[in-house]
């Protein structure tokens, strides 16, 4: 993209390593050991795909490594690399042990917070007013880690009900946060918000209102078709993500 | 804040004609090629910095107390202390060098493009061709050898001058003292206290907005501060209420599937 932008391969990387760890930060306050192990592959895909992305969107790929040899912690894309990296080895090492022991999980589980927590950190330092003129990227991004890791369980089949539930609660709540942050942010980014509203963003944004939440909602309140409701609330975390990543970057995309 | 012997610029509006003697200068001494743009109703062109423009002149216009006004001012990067594009950058590679100046290390940047998004000033673009970013060098390869930047050197009205950062902060404030005596009262210096203090710094006429320019910058360090800090709230906000809900029903939910 001219101009260097962020675009659809940050968007999906955002989205795939949020979606995974989400499943895997949900499946640890489950009882059962299948979904444990299942919640450790899908965020180890999810942090592997997601990886592969942001290093194909480097403009030198071969040169990823310079990401952690660098060596720069007061850059948080540097931090977010490491911990990319270490929740990476902390998940395999879930997967291939029999017994899990307490400190593994617990470090496995900060790690993989981290990781869906620092990209909203990471936009929030930017000069991009969309992004930066409220605290609440993190929380949105957390949010629909939640919403769209349970409904990822579901469609494996796993505890549908209950989950579902829990998806469809985080979503609400995800959508109250999307709004404040508008809100919020409206004076210093008017550009953005008007293109997510009524712009060239607005199939983005409205789809994810109404296909990745209100449609689900509904479905689940009529107790209907539980895994097609859970595969519109990946999508809709997708396109909230897409619509974010392009939002921010309206007033920059000029030319 | 800038040490008294870096590397400094000083633009000063209020003798600037908007010649663009400068832009075109930095275009031949960087070897960098024109832009093909479209007129879209100002003289200001191109309409921003970009991989291949590193320097133009910002024309702002309009009515301001029943007066026309047509001002022009320096766009390009500010060479801050505190930069958020080597803040926010995971490998070094843009970094502060000898006298302040700073510089991108084109064999060492992977084209991530997190400098570009934090820079308040838009001064640092990514180059397609390249791969890499790239921006105003401060003329490091003539300053270091004795010579002027380029632009400096081009420009025939003595709106830009160069030297150390204690003679570029003196001379502007001369120059600040002289205008107020002549009756500009809204005459300021900017770039003192920006971004941890810029070695460049602008005389100019009107208040900073007027031009354009950010005002009430806040500086990488407390975005990223503010950003953890929110994530964490965040975390444990949400993180217990998802870990509440579900143990509530633990019995429902971990019983089977
Ligand atoms: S103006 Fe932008 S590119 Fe230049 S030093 Fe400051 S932050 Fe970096
Ligand atoms: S594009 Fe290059 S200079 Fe800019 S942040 Fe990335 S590695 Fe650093
Ligand atoms: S100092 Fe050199 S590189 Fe920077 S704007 Fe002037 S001519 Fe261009």
């Amino acid at each position: 993209m001219k101009g260097g932008a962020w675009g659809i391969y940050i968007a999906l990387y955002f989205w795939l390593a949020a979606m995974g760890g989400g499943a895997f930060l949900i499946s640890l306050s489950l009882k059962d050991r299948g979904t444990k192990v299942l919640g450790a592959w899908l965020a180890l895909i999810g942090i592997v795909a997601g990886a592969l992305l942001l290093i194909a969107d480097l403009g030198e790929p071969m040169r990823f490594w310079h990401l952690l040899a660098g060596i720069h912690p007061v850059s948080v894309m540097w931090l977010g690399s490491v911990v990319l990296a270490l929740s990476g080895i902390g998940l395999f090492w879930l997967i291939i042990s029999k017994e899990w022991p307490d400190w593994l999980v617990w470090t496995t589980a900060i790690l993989v917070l981290l990781v869906v927590g620092y990209t909203g950190v990471l936009l929030m330092a930017t000069a991009r007013p969309f992004w930066s003129g409220s605290p609440l990227l993190p929380w949105i991004f957390l949010a629909s880690a939640y919403t769209t890791g349970s409904a990822l369980l579901v469609l494996f089949g796993s505890h549908s009900e209950k989950l579902a539930k829990l998806s469809f609660a985080f979503a609400v709540i995800e959508i109250l946060l999307v709004a404040a942050h508008m809100i919020w942010t409206y004076s210093g980014a008017k550009d953005a918000i008007t293109a997510a509203i009524s712009g060239n963003l607005a199939w983005a944004f409205w789809g994810f209102v109404v296909v990745g939440v209100l449609i689900p909602l509904y479905m689940e309140a009529q107790k209907k078709a539980l895994a097609l409701a859970a595969l519109l609330v990946l999508l809709g975390g997708f396109l909230l993500r897409y619509f974010i990543v392009y939002a921010g970057q309206v007033d920059v995309m000029r030319f | 804040m800038p040490k008294a012997n870096d590397y400094a610029i000083l633009f000063d509006a209020s003798h600037c004609t908007g010649c663009r003697a400068c832009q075109v200068a930095c275009k031949q001494w960087n070897d960098l090629p024109g832009e093909a743009t479209e007129n879209w109703g100002s003289y200001e062109n191109p309409p921003s910095l970009s991989s291949e423009t590193w320097l133009r002149m910002k024309f702002t216009d309009g009515m301001l107390n029943n007066e026309v006004f047509w001002d022009f001012t320096r766009d390009a990067c500010m060479h801050c202390s505190s930069a958020a594009c080597v803040e926010s950058c995971p490998t070094g590679a843009v970094n502060y060098r000898e006298g302040g100046i700073v510089t991108v290390d084109q064999d060492w940047c992977i084209g991530c493009r997190n400098c570009v998004q934090a820079c308040p000033y838009d001064a640092i673009h990514f180059s397609e061709q390249m791969g890499v970013v790239q921006k105003c060098t401060l003329c490091y390869d003539r300053v270091s050898n004795g010579l002027e930047p380029a632009c400096v050197k081009s420009c025939p009205t003595g709106a830009l001058h160069s030297g150390t950062y204690a003679e570029m902060k003196k001379a502007a404030e001369e120059r600040l003292q002289s205008l107020k005596a002549a009756g500009y009262k809204d005459a300021n210096i900017y770039g003192l206290n920006e971004m941890g203090g810029t070695h460049v710094l602008y005389v100019l006429l009107k208040h900073p907005s007027t031009y354009g320019l950010p005002v009430g910058l806040s500086k990488e360090s407390s975005k990223v501060a503010t950003g953890w800090l929110s994530a964490g709230i965040a975390a444990a906000v949400l993180g217990f209420a998802g870990v509440k809900w579900l143990s509530d029903r633990r019995e429902e939910v971990g019983g089977g599937s």
